[in-house]
């Protein structure tokens, strides 16, 4: 219980860092943070495949793609005031999280469901509809990018961590 | 193979995922980057991941439960990689990422 | 069987309105054809359900435990008003081969004018009350893009758009009912709400008759919606024939006689419905007196004759009322289509510059008299059985003054036609141009005036269909020897009979009638501004849009405010959740 308690608290305080970040770099580095938590907790939770992929995907995958973004279009040059009041916005997301987390509370779980206990059967046979949307989904994904992004400008090769400048503006407005 | 979860461990998960999907949600009310808007809602999806596995242990469907979380995985990433590919060319197009200035329904 | 002619009904219109818009407005020919096709090949579907029309349900679609069944119940009154629908759609789409000939757009007003009847044929033969409310709203939609066909023009968008704000806010009183009769029975279906009716407490029954008194004065341009159906005259001539005349402004009345049996006992709702009935044929008829636009005057007719109809449920004579609604559509659509050439001819509206078109189109001339002849209601022409009905129902049934009043009103029509055909074929020749009338358009008026003639011999068949399948309403048969014995039996005939000759001799002598001629002064001053309503309709159509406007302002496009939005209605939905736990 005790390692719940700080694998949770680790990954709140990552997220909230995650918000707070000036920087989109930074922000994107707690993100990962984040990611790398989720994964160990779903490790403790008896999920060691999902935890796999996880770890792979969102710490991995998504937070090279999003340095490459970030390379392509630059940082925030300034901190803009947000539109709707921080005030405001706290309180409606309280409320309306809270509230329902409340009403969910979770009691004690209930037995194990012989059939659908290994994640591989389960996946490939019961959800296998899951399985061929998901395939599609992620075709559908990569032309996608490819039809967005295939003309990039030329800096695309050097984008690094320590490039954080705005790249030549093109601006065709 | 770790030991089943005891119901404290369950309800810490579960305020967890209820803190995390609360920040991000006050980010996105508050935040005004397009990039910064992709980072956040990968957050919430990490706690989504997080609620099916949790919801596939306590209702003793604890397959099912990761499949879907397999999927939410899945999803997110390929909503984050198309957003960010849109984000990029915005940017190149209009040479902002402000939500203000990409407003374009006028009051 | 019956389902797939049902089915048919409603289905072949809105495939050929599908059609019609796929096929573009480069092929007229192709357009007009698929139109005429379609229409007529629903009406003969829907003739075809005339004599096997049943009580029971034929169709039944599931849509789920919250909607209810679509369920379709070819009864009497429902085939009855899907074959008037498709029938007279059909024959204004006929007329519409000559009459939209060469119009920019045609596939717009086919689609719609197609939509319009299966969604007509569907209202009428539905048996579930959400589903009615859903077809009724169509025909609304499709009323509003018809009537602002001729989109460039201000006074058509703001006849469109002022018919869809009052039909609309009538509607929310048949919402109302369905709700309600959900709350209370479990279902939607009419025949459950007919049969449970006795059993609901009586205020909440009242709320639900006067909220259909409501919806179905508001559709059928009552006292006090009265005011957009001379607005909708901006519509191409055909559509004002089918949904202006014969078909979606008789959906109230059609509402009104279907639910007839569980209202009839809520105290004072038979009084409210013939009150209702009785002042709009009186407003309209004084206002037709004074029209210049030949469509006005037409549409004013329309509201009185509607008035009539009304008047009819009111006191009980609930066929009298389809009847009369029979006749009316026949006639009615006759003359608009009578009218639809000499506009189409001549280029004007204006009566005051018609005069003299008898000599140049005798063949409109003809049928635009027999038109005449029926509205007034001489014999032996159609109108002159069915209104005879009406007001015998009136003087059995209804109070004394309300029948004085009605004939009050016999002899108005009779003026108000008698004026409006010497105006535009007898008169001083205003040097128009004319052509006769198309041979399509030939067609269709001929087709009408034969059913002038014709569809009162229908009163033995179509009584003793009411009668068998709709046993709720207690109706019974009533052979076309019964009738005619009845009408020329009574006393009240020949009292209708001199009204009307009073009325036509007042026109002829009017010259010698000082006061006469006097009173249209403060006559067309107040019908110009439909008896002070005028004022309210406009100022309801004014607050909706700027309550709209000010609407708008939520919708700012920005992300952050749409998150917020959505946790607002988070927050609400669980505000609800918690409070009725």
């Amino acid at each position: 219980m005790w390692l719940y308690l700080a694998l949770v608290a680790g990954m709140v305080l990552c997220g909230i860092q995650a918000v707070r970040a000036q920087r989109l770099i930074v922000a994107v580095l707690w993100l990962a943070g984040v990611s790398v938590l989720v994964a160990v907790i779903l490790y403790a939770m008896n999920a060691p495949l999902v935890s796999a992929i996880e770890l792979s995907v969102g710490a991995g995958l998504v937070t090279v793609i999003f340095v490459f973004a970030i390379g392509l279009a630059g940082e925030l040059t300034r901190d803009l005031p947000s539109l709707i009041p921080r005030p405001l916005a706290w309180i409606v997301s309280i409320v309306a999280v809270g509230w329902i987390g409340w009403l969910l509370w979770p009691a004690a779980p209930a037995p194990t469901d012989a059939e659908t206990v290994t994640l591989q059967t389960v996946l490939w046979e019961s959800r296998a509809v899951d399985m061929w949307v998901q395939i599609a989904l992620i075709l559908a994904g990569v032309l996608g990018i490819l039809n967005l992004v295939v003309d990039a400008p030329a800096g695309k090769e050097a984008a690094t961590l320590e490039r954080i400048a705005t790249p030549d503006d093109e601006v065709a407005a | 193979m770790m030991p089943a979860l005891s119901v404290q461990s369950i309800q810490i998960v579960f305020a967890g995922i209820v803190l995390l999907f609360g920040i991000g949600l006050v980010g996105l009310m508050v935040t005004r980057n397009l990039i910064k808007i992709v980072i956040l809602l990968q957050l919430m999806a990490k706690a989504a991941i997080l609620g099916m596995a949790l919801a596939g242990d306590i209702a003793g469907k604890p397959g099912l439960g990761q499949s879907l979380a397999v999927t939410v995985i899945v999803v997110d990433t390929v909503v984050a990689v198309i957003a960010l590919a849109l984000a990029v060319q915005v940017q190149k197009t209009w040479g902002t990422l402000d939500l203000n200035e990409l407003s374009t329904l006028r009051r | 069987m019956l389902a797939l002619l049902i089915w048919l009904a409603i289905g072949l219109p809105v495939l050929g309105g599908l059609i019609v818009a796929v096929i573009g407005d480069g092929r007229e020919k192709a357009q007009h054809a698929v139109a005429v096709g379609f229409s007529a090949a629903a009406a003969v579907a829907a003739l075809a359900l005339l004599p096997q029309a049943s009580g029971a349900e034929a169709v039944s679609v599931s849509f789920g435990p919250m909607f209810g069944d679509l369920t379709f119940v070819p009864d009497g009154l429902a085939v009855f008003l899907a074959a008037v629908a498709t029938v007279v759609g059909s024959l204004a789409v006929i007329f519409s081969v000559d009459y939209m000939a060469g119009e920019a757009q045609l596939g717009r007003y086919y689609s719609f004018v197609l939509y319009f009847i299966g969604a007509m044929a569907a209202l009428a033969l539905t048996g579930n009350l959400f589903f009615l409310f859903l077809f009724w709203e169509i025909t609304a939609l499709c009323s509003y893009a018809l009537i602002s066909f001729y989109n460039d023009d201000p006074k058509a968008v703001a006849g469109g758009i002022k018919a869809l704000i009052i039909t609309q806010l009538g509607g929310v009183g048949l919402l109302a009912l369905a709700l309600m009769a959900y709350a209370q029975t479990g279902s939607f279906e009419i025949s459950t709400f007919l049969a449970a009716a006795p059993g609901i407490p009586t205020a909440v029954l009242g709320l639900m008759a006067y909220g259909a008194l409501i919806a179905a004065a508001a559709k059928s341009a009552q006292f006090p919606f009265h005011t957009w159906l001379p607005d909708a005259m901006e519509a191409p001539t055909p559509v004002s024939a089918l949904i202006h005349a014969a078909t979606m402004v008789n959906a109230g009345i059609y509402l009104l006689a279907r639910l007839y049996p569980a209202f009839a006992d809520v105290p004072g709702w038979r009084t409210a419905v013939a009150l209702v009935g009785l002042i709009s044929a009186l407003i309209a008829a004084l206002m037709a007196i004074v029209a210049t636009d030949l469509k006005r005057l037409l549409a004013y007719s329309t509201v009185s004759q509607l008035g009539y109809m009304v008047y009819a449920v009111g006191v009980g004579g609930v066929f009298a009322s389809q009847f009369h609604l029979l006749s009316h559509a026949v006639f009615k659509a006759l003359l608009f289509l009578a009218a639809g050439s000499i506009i189409h001819a001549l280029g004007t509206r204006d009566m005051r510059e018609m005069g003299g078109v008898g000599r140049r189109m005798p063949f409109v001339r003809n049928v635009f008299i027999i038109g005449a002849i029926a509205l007034i209601g001489l014999p032996p022409l159609n109108g002159f059985w069915s209104k005879e009905l009406i007001l015998e129902e009136g003087l059995l049934h209804g109070p004394a003054w309300a029948y004085a009043i009605m004939l009050v009103g016999v002899a108005l029509t009779a003026l108000y036609t008698l004026r409006g055909v010497s105006m535009v074929f007898f008169s001083q020749d205003g040097g128009r141009q004319a052509h006769d009338a198309g041979r399509a358009m030939k067609i269709s008026l001929a087709i009408l005036a034969a059913g002038t003639f014709a569809t009162w011999l229908f009163a033995g068949s179509f009584s003793r269909m009411l009668a068998a399948t709709l046993p709720a309403h207690g109706l019974h048969e009533l052979t076309v020897g019964h009738l005619a014995a009845e009408v020329l039996g009574a006393p009240a005939t020949y009292l209708a009979l001199g009204a009307a000759l009073v009325g036509m001799a007042v026109w002829q002598w009017r010259g010698r009638l000082p006061w006469a001629a006097r009173s249209p002064g403060w006559l067309a001053a107040a019908s110009e501004s439909g008896f002070g309503l005028e004022t309210i309709n406009r100022l309801t159509g004014a607050a909706t849009q700027k309550a709209g406007a000010i609407l708008q302002r939520t919708q700012t496009g920005q992300l952050n405010w749409n998150i917020a939005g959505m946790a607002f209605g988070l927050i609400a939905v669980l505000i609800i959740l918690a409070w009725s736990v």
